[in-house]
């Protein structure tokens, strides 16, 4: 019955457990155990403890959670964009990612709710009122709102990618993209909104948010396919990250640029409060060392030199590139929030005026983390139950039994019934 | 249905503090809650010992400024922050989702977490208790010795304080942001 809607391999905890017990897959398993132990344990605390567990402040309310949020969802925004120049845009060498590309936009999204479950006071209320008292003018509420709505249109997209129904993937996928586009760059209109926060106020968070998105979805679809392959990449593989390569290069380049026009405008001139905020994220380590050399340098610098051939090199610079973007994420909260408000902190009570400070709780790390472990884990139960690749990509179809042993036909595995 | 701002003649403020205290009996704020709803800010003295400039030395007192055009309030996503009757700025504990973008985007750092409702709390211009009760005063302004605060209806041309804004010089903070703050600060 589930097969027809969705065809899959047999869903049993037997297959969950059968893998290759290599090093690098038994390292794997290991960490993701942790990380879901971790995301547990942080779990627990906060339901024990309240915001209380939290480092976050009055003055900096919010933290890491809203950070790996924002992390997460730019992923997931990022690889739905990345996936659709496949199948929405029809360039060649991207179709076969389509599966993959939008299962990871699925699990990308559902941890980042997970994280923000635990961040929002109170997630049933925002269900509640979000629905009968909207308030159209705030950014959460629409971001909010899409994000839903996204989430629903990439299950369905992956839904009929996986039954191989061209037609309503790509409707599907198309409908997915542009209301992902609008979610994401609504998430960056939370902060570019802040009429009080001039270093976050305006037109760039909105359109960087876009960006860097398409630039996470790079570094993800290296992660994903340097891992699925093992590092053994085939000729139309290869191609086919030799392309990613050259796109993330170039966006690596106007993302470069995009910044420094945006500290440059910001400082230029010396602006009250934009000046001095934007000196305080330019010469901070997460910013030099994180964004620019994890995030942006060493990654392009392997794609120029190596004119976007060493994609081997890339995988691990796409993993730099992640923790690069993770300080993306962070700095996006933290600088916006790190100059005192006027009133209070200026002239309250002797304290000369200072940055205001913030340093995430271990329960904060352990549950932004943590979440890691629910995309490693969400990752691993898919590419187990699900065809991720398609089908000549896919050495599981050679010998492909369904649960009780059987050869299976064709047309379930493909799904090709399902389109009649 | 008034539209309520305040006066303060902050040069007479003397740092007692005695409006906080009396914002804390009056709206049950939380014991440790210092500085959260209502507080008095401090410029130091300028100069070296024994050379001080005392004149340079002044307070500051401040709180929620129940902005015409709350930041606060467009950002909520749930309507739980509105502009009630009085113009005054006011949180809905029922609808508050603890989502804390009203205290990212207010400019004057004006609102805290109250840890029993767990929801967004601030200066209410005392709506729930002393304007509830049919008084015309807040409790900042009733307990102040020096008169620094003058609390009153801006639509009302015979209020005092729209005499007091008719007659004196004052200003706003922030105001160039346009968030239309209704705490006046009287030069
Ligand atoms: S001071 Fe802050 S909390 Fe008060 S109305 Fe203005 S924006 Fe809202
Ligand atoms: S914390 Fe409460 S009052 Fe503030 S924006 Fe969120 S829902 Fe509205």
């Amino acid at each position: 019955m589930f097969n027809k809607i969705i065809p899959h391999k047999p869903i049993t905890v037997e297959n969950l457990f059968k893998f290759d017990k290599t090093p690098f897959n038994l390292f794997m398993m290991t960490v993701t155990i942790i990380l879901l132990a971790a995301f547990v344990v942080g779990v627990l605390n906060y339901l024990i403890h309240g915001h209380h567990a939290y480092g976050i402040t009055r003055e900096h309310p919010w933290g890491l959670m809203i950070a790996m949020y924002v992390f997460f969802v730019v992923s997931s925004t990022g690889l739905c964009i990345i996936s659709s120049l496949g199948h929405v845009f029809k360039f060649k060498s991207f179709e076969f990612i389509g599966k993959r590309a939008i299962f990871g936009a699925i699990i990308t999204i559902i941890s980042g709710f997970a994280v923000i479950a635990f961040e929002i006071g109170h997630p049933v209320r925002m269900a509640i009122y979000n629905t009968i008292s909207p308030g159209m003018t705030s950014a959460i509420w629409g971001m909010g709102v899409l994000y839903s709505v996204y989430l629903g249109l990439i299950v369905m997209e992956f839904v009929f990618l996986s039954r191989d129904d061209h037609k309503w993937s790509t409707m599907f996928g198309l409908g997915g993209l542009l209301v992902g586009l609008a979610a994401h760059s609504n998430l960056g209109a939370v902060f570019g909104f802040l009429i009080g926060r001039p270093v976050a106020n305006g037109v760039f968070y909105p359109i960087y948010f876009i960006l860097s998105a398409m630039i996470t979805g790079s570094y993800l679809i290296f992660l994903m396919y340097g891992f699925r392959y093992k590092m053994k990449f085939d000729e139309h593989i290869s191609t086919f990250l030799v392309h990613v390569a050259r796109l993330l290069g170039l966006l690596i380049a106007i993302l470069m640029f995009f910044e420094f026009w945006r500290f440059m405008t910001s400082i230029y001139g010396n602006v009250p409060e934009r000046a001095a905020s934007a000196m305080h994220a330019l010469t901070s380590p997460e910013f030099l060392i994180g964004e620019f050399g994890l995030g942006m340098l060493i990654p392009f610098l392997i794609i120029l030199i190596s004119k976007a051939k060493a994609i081997k090199k890339l995988v691990y610079a796409s993993l730099s590139g992640m923790v690069g973007i993770f300080f993306m994420r962070y700095d996006l909260v933290h600088d916006t929030l790190a100059y005192p408000m006027q009133t209070m902190k200026i002239r309250e009570y002797q304290l000369a005026p200072t940055w205001v400070h913030y340093s995430p709780s271990w329960t904060e790390w352990a549950i932004a983390l943590g979440a890691l472990g629910i995309m490693l884990s969400m990752y691993y139960i898919g590419e187990n139950f699900f065809y991720l690749d398609p089908k000549e990509h896919d050495d599981y179809f050679e010998h492909y039994k369904d649960a009780e042993g059987h050869e299976v036909e064709e047309h379930l595995i493909t799904g090709t019934d399902a389109n009649k | 249905m008034a539209n309520y701002g305040m006066a303060l003649d902050y040069k007479n403020c003397i740092n007692c503090k005695a409006c906080e205290v009396a914002c804390k009996e009056e709206n049950g704020v939380q014991l440790g809650a210092d500085k959260h709803r209502i507080w008095v800010g401090v410029k130091e003295i300028e100069g070296e010992w024994p050379l001080l400039d005392i004149i340079s030395n002044t307070f500051l007192p401040s709180q929620c400024q129940h902005c015409e055009n709350a930041p606060c309030q467009e950002v909520c996503p749930t309507h739980a922050t509105y502009y009630d009757e009085n113009g005054v700025v006011r949180v809905d504990s029922d609808k508050c989702i603890l989502c804390s973008y009203c205290m990212v985007a207010c400019p004057y750092d004006a609102r805290y977490v109250d840890d029993r409702t767990m929801t967004v709390d601030k200066c209410t211009f005392c709506s729930d208790t002393r304007l509830a009760r049919g008084e015309t005063t807040t409790a900042c302004q009733n307990t102040c010795p020096t008169k620094v605060r003058t609390f009153g209806d801006l639509d009302d041309p015979e209020s005092e304080i729209s005499e007091l804004l008719r007659t004196r010089e004052h200003f706003s903070l922030k105001a160039h942001i346009g968030t239309k703050p209704k705490l006046f600060y009287l030069t």
